[in-house]
């Protein structure tokens, strides 16, 4: 017990000794953390950036002229049933007349003298599918439909958008797993080299008496104590961080977009840092003694 | 006792030990001479089994270098003290907690090892100064130091490689003072050293290496 104790004092009291290997270590850590953990809340929130964005796409549909609001409604309840389209909104020709003016500051009324603006309907589409969406086969089926004059959509945006998305999901999992590979790469590295750096207490123990396990523990619990205080750093600061995207999004852009973070995704970080810490730790100390 | 039938030892790019063939029994004082390259510190090194023979075998104490394996070799050593030329003292803590550590590589109880301590460093004439670190001492400072760490273990075997290399006359004198004074208490003793003055007309055996053979004993 007297043994374990010790170890673990020791463990403490390295990261005091050593402050200057200690605190590269830790910022090493701290930086991979961060930005691992920036990537994971990247990746958790791709979807909810693509739902407000779907949730922009709309589609145009004008009626004949001669179209009275009661077949309008029903064009529309038709429409509502394709699939693909999540609602379908009648806009009827006073409306229109009240949007034009909005739009265009006119009164198309006074202008003209009488309402050439037909009957239309706002379609907006399904947004939670994992699938690409494609606004082309929805437009088509709703252009022949008996009624419908006309159909206007952004095909070209919608397009790019799910494009990029499609993207993004093909690739994001192979980037994620290349920069995870560098930060254990670094984490690993930094704990290595700051136990080469104490080459000469290992060989110490070894002369006089210490077994494997007995040399490597303080390192391990001083590579735990590392991981967990590097962790300790980035967690706040992943949290202000997003708190800071959130607020730029919300008061400079007009997008309501709302970055959220998965609390779990900070035990993920310290169990991460502390498994590195502790590897690297247990196989640099091997290494020497060998 | 320490024996070496036959021994052995050739490092990858040549040098090391040929044949040697000695034994030191419990209790004695055994110098070790040569000039620098002669084998001193591979014979040292074999005794503590941080080298293996190539060939023969070495008994230290109740261990057999043919039946041992690697696991046991810090047990082993827990048995055997060390004095290198260079002290191997750590830098990083005061001499009270170098003086310590051998005692917790063995797991002495806590409440213990400050007074081993104490008896160890006032064994080597080491007064005060037990919170200062390693590079706020001097040369012969830190040798009694890494004495005290050698004897704190009350081992049956002192290895000492060279320990005057760094220490003046007077210093060097001193210590191979306190070794005898600690080999009167039936430590073996086996001091290495190209110091042929320091050693003679101590009426001790003197082992004589030369090109890794023995010449003389």
């Amino acid at each position: 017990m007297d043994k374990l104790l010790y170890l673990i004092s020791e463990g403490f009291k390295n990261v005091w000794r050593h402050k200057m290997t200690t605190f590269t270590a830790v910022f090493s850590l701290f930086l991979a953390l961060y930005f691992v953990g920036l990537l994971a809340i990247a990746g958790e929130n791709t979807k909810s950036i693509l739902q407000y964005l779907r949730s922009k796409y709309k589609i145009e549909v004008f009626f004949k002229q001669d179209i009275e609001y009661g077949s309008a409604k029903s064009i529309s309840a038709s429409i509502l049933k394709i699939k693909g389209v999540r609602s379908s909104t009648v806009i009827n020709k006073d409306d229109a007349v009240r949007i034009f003016k909005d739009q265009f500051g006119e009164d198309i009324l006074a202008i003209l003298g009488y309402n050439p603006l037909p009957i239309s309907a706002v379609v907006n589409l399904k947004r939670k599918s994992d699938q690409l969406l494609d606004a082309s086969p929805i437009v088509n089926e709703i252009k022949s439909l008996d009624g419908v004059e006309e159909v206007r959509y952004q095909g070209h945006l919608i397009k790019k958008i799910e494009r990029t998305y499609a993207k993004i999901m093909k690739y994001f999992p192979f980037m994620a797993m290349v920069f995870i590979l560098v930060a254990v790469l670094v984490i690993y590295n930094t704990v290595k080299l700051s136990i080469f750096a104490r080459k000469d207490l290992i060989n110490s123990l070894k002369l006089i008496g210490a077994t494997k396990l007995f040399i490597q523990m303080p390192f391990i619990f001083e590579g735990l104590i590392d991981g967990f205080l590097a962790s300790l750093i980035a967690s706040p600061l992943i949290l202000v961080t997003v708190n800071g995207i959130n607020y730029m999004m919300n008061n400079f852009t007009s997008w309501n977009i709302q970055l959220s973070i998965a609390p779990i995704l900070f035990l993920w970080l310290t169990l991460l840092s502390g498994i590195i810490s502790v590897v690297g730790s247990y196989r640099a100390v091997s290494g020497i003694m060998k | 006792m320490i024996e070496f039938q036959n021994v052995s030892y050739t490092y990858n790019k040549g040098n090391g030990v040929t044949n040697l063939n000695f034994s030191i029994e419990d209790g004695d004082f055994v110098f070790l001479i040569g000039s620098t390259g002669s084998g001193k510190t591979t014979l040292m090194r074999l005794i503590y089994f941080d080298l293996w023979c190539d060939t023969g075998k070495i008994q230290v104490g109740d261990h057999n270098s043919e039946l041992i394996r690697k696991k046991h070799v810090p047990h082993i050593r827990r048995n055997i003290g060390m004095v290198f030329q260079d002290y191997h003292l750590l830098n990083d803590r005061n001499v009270f907690h170098n003086v310590a550590l051998p005692l917790h590589v063995m797991g002495y109880n806590a409440n213990e090892i400050p007074y081993r301590v104490e008896e160890a460093l006032e064994l080597v004439g080491f007064e005060g100064k037990r919170g200062h670190y390693p590079d706020e001492l001097s040369g012969g400072e830190k040798q009694r130091v890494t004495l005290a760490r050698a004897i704190v273990k009350e081992p049956d075997i002192i290895l000492a490689d060279e320990p005057t290399g760094n220490l003046d006359p007077v210093a060097a004198f001193e210590l191979v003072q306190l070794l005898e004074t600690i080999n009167n208490n039936g430590t073996t003793i086996l001091m290495a050293s190209h110091n042929y003055n320091l050693i003679k007309g101590r009426g001790r055996r003197i082992l004589e290496l030369k090109d890794g053979a023995i010449r003389g004993s």
